[in-house]
């Protein structure tokens, strides 16, 4: 058969998880060159080959060609098979990183797949955990993703540099989705949040509480931080604090923002105040962002309704993240789907900025990796 | 006789007639007024029995939920495709009898010869391909995958053929179509009686095998040739309202069964190699689900291949638009079947093809694309041809542009584009004067108008030149070239069109040059004409004429050139607009405005005036332009151009900073707020043109990316490919967050407000506002009391009964009459609300079915709405090609054989696949041997499948599950049982169903169909397992402990098994302990028994076997004509031997052979002596013991002898002979002697004994004598004395 005529070329190592994803799912090899060549340090970095690895783990009949410098990678896929796994993440990036191409391809594989990883739990660069769970597995519940098993459980925290934490990520099978309707974000009703520290004074988490609620009681009293202050072997190896905030509105979505603090040895120290302010201004800017879907899951939604049955699905979002819009080029290339794209303008609401309402017929994707029993 | 023959009438028992009698009869009785039975009778209609009442309720509830089908969106599109018509059956049954037949029957005409299938138009609403099957399995198989209606042909004087039956499970297997059976030959029964039985019982078994009740048609009989006409009417009928269940496969996949085919290879490549791949394309109506461009296909009989392009083209078979009357009339009888030859005008994306073969009529139902179609005939090339062979050279420097360049970016150009161009012009305008200019944004609209105006002044002037054009060229010139002229024209109206949507920023300015562009685009038409006609003198004189008609005063010998230019200019940039696909509107545009300003710096020469103005435009537009070239491909970029203009609405930036300076705020703060400001507008410069930002710039990577691709399209154009930075960029963090890059000051009043409306403490929406739908409430129920807590609620009415009201409440008291009356006037409320109340609670009574039909019914009506609006060239990008559209795909690389052999007979299908069907794998199906096939299908017996859209022969295992899960090998299916089988190939939605067959080739006598299942599993590894029973021998025996050797051959192998079971054959269990150091691969083990030596130790383990990886698509399709039913692959094992004559070669252990019992040798018995002692002396051993060996002092030593001795003893020895030789003698003499003596003895004993005996005698007889003289004597004496 010809599989290696469909196959996709791309150049670069950006996006690169995106790429490997939606190769999973299309089941269309993809060759990505050029991989840092121009780079003093050429080739793969410690965290894409800990995620190539983690693919490998987690799907049945991979193959996966590296050349001898590493700036050259074909992925051949195979069927994802899920169960029960065990990964170790780099240090270098943050579990979210792997956690969010996880949640593209939970829902799809043999058996239900529930999977410890570990690594830093939060960090600057990648969405944390904290986030993802708050935001991400409600939208995959919009999806008709849900049941007992599925969940998203910190066990221990841990901060870059050293990591050291802990996430048990279970996720059940589905054969198809359902498609969405989500045009109406509806209106703020809580703010909820989870600063943390660890291997710090637990005051922290207290004064970054205190300066975010200043910032935020200006527009709405229902708001609840929790400390989490982790002890002992649940703290990591690196000391550090941060704070995650999500607005849940009256339809059910949720809006998140989080600010980490510097690592350790890395950069000025940060003043928890200053963090909880900062964390509390982003939250405001992704309020005005708005839509129906946070900014950082835009992709996770937008690829589960093209996989949805041959149905119209629709979202509202707030403006295209550059990741977003590199994505739905990848959605193009891979499954040869176009959205429909309408801003709807501001206007005179005071509602924040322009929004986004993308519409797409779902590809009729059903999984084939589940067994009919 | 007739009065004998006449019936007896009968009464109505049922009907109206009945039941208007009956309630007469009723009426008669005085009963006729109790309506109901019910109330005339209640004690008839009492509850008896509460438990049969309950029974009869559950069982009507079970009846009502078996109904119940899981609700699926109903995804039909508004246009369904014709319904695909199947007309099988055996050999000289009457199949193309039968369609013909039909066809007459809808269309009224008569078509002799029937190939391929046969669209035609069979009512208002519905279409049908008819096609025929013949009693090839291959066709068979392919047509049961597409067919909505089988038409299934039985010859009644034979009864049924096995293809019937085939063709019937293979139905099946794929989805069961309808299916209808049609006797026919039924005028060969001469016996009515014999008729009857016939038709009774083919009827029950067609049930049997279909459904009860299944329709079964009867053609009595034949009339010139054909089926008589009313029961040929009556079966158009049938098919005409039957209604069709959707199939799975069906409608989750897209297929295309063509009915068309056309070879687009390039004749020079033919001629060079006649074997070379082939490019062609395949024309039918696409069904099922949406076909996306480059998806992946399969064609049954052929193999897999990927649309290389996808097109639509207007409906050949249409229905008819307007349906005001009840039946079609003849135009609207419509019938196409290109590969029977019907159908004279064949449309095609890039041509049009007449059939003028013997044709009369077809010139006048051509209509208004009659006078297209003549001058196509007499022009030797298509239109598509000219346009590819025409070239053009904007630049001195540049390629010359061909507009195979242009079709290379695979893009076509919607309309829907152009308007949202339109939009953005406005959008933008606004992001640059905002909120605070509103007297800014009214003139910009009125602007818009007036350019609008113009522009279509412009057009209808344009339209009105090219018609007198037009008329004049079909009058003077070559109708190809009017052709040709025509169609550019029209690109060049389009891109008018477009001007202004551009032309809208500037504001005098545009007047002027609009004015100038009528100008212009008169010139620009006759100049066309120049270069296409190459009339020059005529068309330059009228070129004048036109100029001096647009009211301008031109210096037309210098404007001529720069014209030609423009035109020139005007062509490139109209091809792309029409040709291009998703996005590159936008660069069209700038290309025009390049084009205008080219132009205006034409008539700069001549215009003083403009000259200002013309600067300012070229200044600006130029950054416009360049910035949206750019823009999508760098932020950064596009920012400064928006810093750029920015700069002309510097007043009111000033404005707003010496408003802050003058307040004393911040720097920084102050720089904040600009920045805020670019971003809020690079936004809003962003959103309109989204689509093109993400979809016009593919960063797919190409091989010749540096430079190569730029200059293949032809300098002026450039792919948004990644650049320098974007190589930079390619190599980025990759990230999903979404960094805010200047974020607002939220300190600020302003800026909190703009989300303020974000959070449930703000404005609310009118119809979601708490107060706003409380207040509507009151005003649509009015007041009303609270019972519980006594509380009156008063609506809000309007003034003058409020003031009724205030009347009242002062009047209460005094009048109790209004009293009463406000009573009454309360419980008409109450009663009012109660109302209300049971209305809802009895429509929110609703089951989990209803909700969810409900739900996929809301889907379904939103599915249609969606891309109702759009164009379909529009909506195709969307949702790809929907189902009910006549499309040609194009497809590359197809083996050479398919074309040559071409048969239109054979059906040709283009099934989609989904995702990663078109991968390969390991399928594992549940799978039963067909019962009525007449073998056993063995494991590794190469056997051809149909799964899906394919035909393919591989190499199945097959296998049972154990009760723990375990996979284990099959040699042989079961007889009758289930099994599995597992086999390497393309990976196929679980849940489908298959059918496998042994070989395709030819007829067997026999029922071919060789077993049936479903697809179950996918995987890209297997676990089947073979039992393994290693062997061992004891070699020393302990109590319970042995050593074993013989089963492994190194002491790692032991490691592996330590602690696996063993067991003897005589049932022994142990286990395996550990590995000994002394013959390598012995261990210990132990055992629940000690062993014997003669034991034999086993295991039993289970091995992996693997599945050959052998895929062999059937392409039947590609085998010549009239050869197509002969593919055979593979062999399998038995077939080669017999084929090359070679035996098995048995296995000699395997052979039966005479049985030979050796003698068993027992032991003696052995009673130890303390048993012995104990025993009673009756049962000791009775035998004496051996006397033991002589012991040695016992022994006599030997004796060695002197020679003399041995002399002596020898003279004694030879004495001794001689003595014991004369003994010897001696004493046989004596034995002589005494045997003589003896015998001498005896005889003088016997004479002895002789003389005795007669002494004796005579002795005996003297006695005797003397006795009997004694009786007598005394006898006388007695006598005497007595005497």
């Amino acid at each position: 058969m010809a599989t290696q005529a469909n196959s996709l070329s791309y150049a670069g190592c950006n996006f690169l998880r995106q790429r490997l994803v939606l190769s999973t799912l299309s089941g269309r090899p993809v060759k990505i060159r050029k991989i840092r060549a121009r780079d003093d340090n050429p080739g793969l970095r410690d965290f894409e080959a800990s995620f190539i690895r983690l693919l490998d783990k987690i799907t049945n009949g991979s193959r996966i060609e590296i050349n001898q410098t590493g700036t050259t990678l074909y992925y051949q896929p195979g069927l994802l098979y899920g169960g029960s796994v065990e990964h170790d993440c780099s240090v270098l990036r943050g579990i979210g990183y792997y956690l969010e191409s996880l949640l593209c391809l939970a829902p799809f594989m043999k058996h239900p797949l529930k999977i410890v990883l570990r690594g830093v739990t939060n960090d600057q660069v990648d969405p944390s955990v904290d986030v993802l769970k708050a935001t991400a597995l409600p939208l995959l519940k919009q999806f008709g993703i849900d049941g007992e098993s599925f969940e998203l459980k910190i066990v221990r925290r841990g901060m870059p540099p050293g990591g050291g934490g802990e996430v048990v990520f279970s996720c059940p099978v589905r054969k198809v989705l359902k498609p969405i309707q989500l045009t109406d974000p509806g209106k703020i009703k809580r703010i909820r949040g989870m600063a943390y520290s660890v291997r710090v004074s637990p005051q922290m988490a207290n004064r970054i509480v205190d300066s975010a609620r200043s910032i935020l009681n200006k527009f709405i009293p229902d708001i609840y931080i929790y400390t989490d202050h982790m002890k002992g072997v649940n703290s990591g190896k690196s000391p550090g604090f941060g704070l995650s905030l999500v607005a849940e509105t009256t339809s059910g979505t949720f809006l998140s923002a989080e600010l980490a603090s510097n690592p350790q040895g890395q950069g000025a120290a940060v003043l928890p105040e200053d963090l909880g302010r900062n964390c509390a201004w982003l939250l405001l800017e992704e309020i005005y962002r708005g839509g129906c879907v946070d900014s950082t899951n835009q992709s996770l939604a937008l690829l589960l309704m093209t996989l949805g049955q041959q149905d119209v699905s629709k979202v509202l979002l707030g403006p295209l993240s550059p990741y977003t819009i590199e994505f739905l080029r990848h959605l193009k290339s891979f499954f040869q789907i176009m959205f429909k794209i309408e801003t709807k303008p501001c206007g005179e609401e005071l509602k924040g900025g322009d929004k986004v309402l993308m519409t797409c017929v779902g590809i009729g994707f059903s999984n084939l990796s589940k067994t009919l029993k | 006789m007739e009065t004998k023959d006449q019936k007896k009438h009968r009464k109505k028992n049922s009907g109206p007639k009945a039941e208007k009698k009956k309630k007469r009869h009723l009426q008669d009785l005085q009963l006729g007024d109790e309506e109901d039975a019910r109330k005339r009778n209640p004690k008839a209609f009492a509850v008896q029995s509460a438990v049969r009442m309950a029974r009869s309720f559950h069982r009507t509830q079970d009846l009502k939920t078996k109904k119940h089908h899981i609700p699926v969106v109903d995804r039909t599109p508004l246009e369904p495709p014709p319904i695909v018509v199947v007309v099988m059956g055996p050999p000289k049954v009457g199949k193309s009898t039968l369609i013909q037949c039909l066809i007459r029957n809808f269309t009224r005409q008569k078509l002799t010869e029937i190939r391929g299938p046969v669209t035609i138009v069979s009512g208002k609403k519905r279409r049908l391909t008819i096609i025929e099957c013949g009693c090839d399995i291959n066709m068979m198989i392919d047509l049961a995958k597409v067919a909505d209606l089988v038409l299934m042909l039985i010859d009644a004087s034979f009864g049924f053929e096995m293809e019937t039956f085939e063709f019937l499970n293979i139905c099946q297997v794929h989805g069961f179509p309808k299916i209808m059976g049609v006797l026919t030959h039924l005028d060969s029964f001469k016996h009515n009686k014999q008729l009857k039985k016939t038709k009774k019982r083919l009827k029950h078994r067609f049930w049997t095998e279909v459904y009860p009740g299944a329709k079964l048609f009867y053609l009595s009989g034949m009339v010139h040739g054909e089926y008589q006409n009313q029961e040929i009417h009556n079966l158009g009928r049938f098919i005409t309202v039957m209604k069709f269940r959707p199939l799975t496969w069906q409608t989750s996949h897209p297929y295309v069964l063509a009915d068309r085919m056309e070879d687009l290879t390039n004749p020079e490549d033919i001629r060079t190699n006649i074997k070379c791949d082939r490019k062609v394309s395949l024309y039918g109506y696409l069904r099922g689900a949406h076909l996306k461009n480059k998806s992946q296909i399969h064609m049954p009989g052929v193999g897999d291949f990927a649309v290389s392009d996808i097109s639509f083209l207007p409906d050949p078979c249409a229905l008819p638009e307007q349906q005001k009357k009840r039946c079609l009339n003849e135009k609207e009888k419509l019938v196409y079947a290109p590969l029977s030859g019907v159908g004279g005008v064949l449309y095609d994306k890039d041509a049009v093809y007449v059939d003028l073969g013997g044709s009369h009529g077809f010139q006048d139902e051509v209509g208004p694309t009659h006078e297209l179609v003549q001058s196509l005939i007499s022009t030797h090339s298509t239109i598509d041809a000219k346009m590819a062979s025409s070239r053009v050279t904007l630049f001195s420097d540049s390629k010359p542009l061909g507009s195979e360049d242009i079709d290379n970016q695979g893009l076509l150009m919607p309309k829907e584009e152009k308007q949202m161009d339109l939009k953005t012009g406005r959008m933008r305008r606004k992001a640059i004067f905002g909120d605070e200019d509103e007297s800014g944004d009214s003139d910009d609209e009125e602007n818009d108008e007036i350019s609008e105006d113009d522009e279509l002044e412009n057009g209808s002037s344009d339209e009105e030149a090219e018609e007198e054009e037009n008329a004049e060229m079909t009058d003077q010139y070559m109708a190809g070239k009017g052709v040709k002229r025509r169609k550019l024209e029209e690109l060049e109206e389009d891109s008018e069109m477009d001007l202004p949507a551009f032309a809208d920023s500037d504001d005098d300015l545009e007047r002027s040059s609009a004015e100038e562009g009528e100008a212009e685009e008169a010139d620009e038409s006759s100049e066309e004409e120049d270069c296409t006609a190459g009339e020059g003198g005529i068309s330059g004189s009228k070129a004048v004429g036109e100029g001096s008609k647009a009211g301008l005063s031109p210096a037309n010998h210098q404007s001529d050139r720069v014209n030609l230019e423009k035109s020139l200019l005007m062509k490139k940039a109209a091809l792309p607009t029409s040709d291009s696909g998703h996005c590159t509107a936008e660069e069209a545009f700038a290309s025009e405005d390049e084009s205008e300003e080219s132009s205006s710096l034409g008539a700069e020469e001549e215009d003083s005036e403009n000259e200002e103005a013309v600067r300012k435009k070229l200044s600006k537009p130029s950054q416009v332009s360049s910035g949206q070239k750019l823009g999508p491909r760098n932020l950064i970029d596009e920012t400064s151009d928006i810093e750029d203009l920015l700069k002309e609405e510097e007043d009111y930036k000033e404005e707003n900073n010496d408003s802050k300076e003058t307040s004393g705020a911040l720097k920084w703060k102050e720089d904040l707020s600009r920045k805020a400001a670019e971003a809020f507008l690079r936004q809003q410069q962003a959103a309109p043109n989204l689509r093109k930002l993400i979809y016009g710039t593919v960063a797919e990577d190409n091989e010749e990316e540096d430079g190569d691709t730029r200059e293949e399209l032809g300098g002026l154009f450039r792919v948004n490919q990644p650049d320098r930075e974007c190589k930079h960029k390619a190599d980025s963090l990759d990230c999903s967050r979404f960094l805010v890059e200047a974020p607002h000051d939220w300190d600020l009043e302003e800026v909190m407000n703009s989300i303020r409306d974000c959070f449930v403490t703000g404005k609310w929406e009118d119809d979601k506002d708490a107060a706003k739908v409380l207040a509507e409430d009151e005003e649509l129920y009015g007041d009303f009391e609270d019972l519980e807590t006594g509380d009156v609620h008063k609506g809000k009415s309007d003034s003058d009964t409020q003031n009724e009201e205030v009347e009242k409440e002062v009047k209460e008291e005094i009048d109790p009459n209004e009293e009463e009356s406000a009573k009454k006037k309360h419980l008409d409320k109450k009663r009012k609300l109660k109302e209300m109340f049971d209305a809802e609670y009895d429509e929110g009574e609703s089951t989990y079915f209803d909700d969810l039909k409900g739900e996929m019914q809301k889907q379904a009506q939103l599915n249609r709405a969606e891309f109702e609006d759009q164009d379909d060239e529009a909506r195709v990008q969307y949702e790809g090609f929907r189902p009910g559209m006549y499309v040609r795909v194009e497809i590359e690389n197809v083996p050479c054989e398919f074309v040559q052999n071409f048969d239109p007979h054979y059906p040709i299908i283009l099934g989609g696949l989904g995702n990663s069907e078109g991968n390969v794998g390991y399928v594992q199906m549940r799978l039963k041997k067909h019962r009525w096939y007449k073998k056993i299908l063995k494991s590794r017996d190469p056997i051809i499948f149909s799964v899906g859209w394919r035909r393919f022969q591989t190499i199945p295992l097959y296998y049972i599950e154990d009760h723990n899960g375990r996979q284990r090998l099959l040699k042989y299916t079961p007889q009758h049982m289930h099994c599995g089988a597992a086999f390497w190939g393309p990976i196929t939605p679980q849940g489908t169903g298959f059918l496998a067959i042994q070989s395709v080739s030819g007829i067997m006598p026999d029922f071919r169909i060789a077993a049936t299942g479903v697809v179950l599993d996918l995987d890209k590894s297997i676990k089947i397992v073979k039992k393994l029973k290693l062997t061992g021998f004891p070699y020393k025996i302990f109590k319970n402990t042995s050593f074993i050797k013989g089963m492994f051959n190194s002491a790692l192998e032991v490691a592996k098994f330590e602690g696996a079971v063993i067991r003897t054959v005589s049932g022994i269990r142990g286990q395996i302990k550990k590995a000994l150091r002394a013959p390598e691969g012995a261990f210990r083990a132990s055992f629940e028994d000690k062993l014997l030596m003669s034991d034999i130790v086993f295991m039993r383990t289970w091995y992996p076997v693997s599945i050959p990886a052998f895929y062999n698509p059937v392409t039947s399709l590609l085998k010549a004509v009239g050869e197509k039913d002969t593919w055979s692959g593979m062999r399998t094992t038995g077939q080669l031997r017999l084929a090359h004559g070679v035996r098995l070669k048995a296995n000699k252990d395997s052979l039966y052979k005479p049985i030979l019992r050796q003698k068993k040798h027992f032991n003696s018995l052995h009673i130890p002596k303390a048993l012995q002692k104990a025993l009673p002396f009756k049962n000791k051993p009775k035998t004496q013991a051996k006397a033991g060996k002589v012991p040695k002092d016992r022994r006599r030593p030997a004796v060695i002898r002197e020679p003399h001795e041995r002399k002596i003893l020898a003279l004694l020895d030879a004495l001794s002979t001689v003595h014991s030789q004369k003994m010897k003698k001696a004493k046989e003499q004596r034995h002589l002697h005494n045997k003589e003596h003896f015998r001498a003895k005896q005889k003088e004993e016997e004479e002895k004994l002789k003389r005795q005996k007669d002494l004796r005698k005579k002795l005996f007889r003297i006695q005797g004598q003397k006795e009997r003289r004694n009786q007598k004597s005394s006898l006388k004496g007695a006598e005497g004395q007595l005497q």
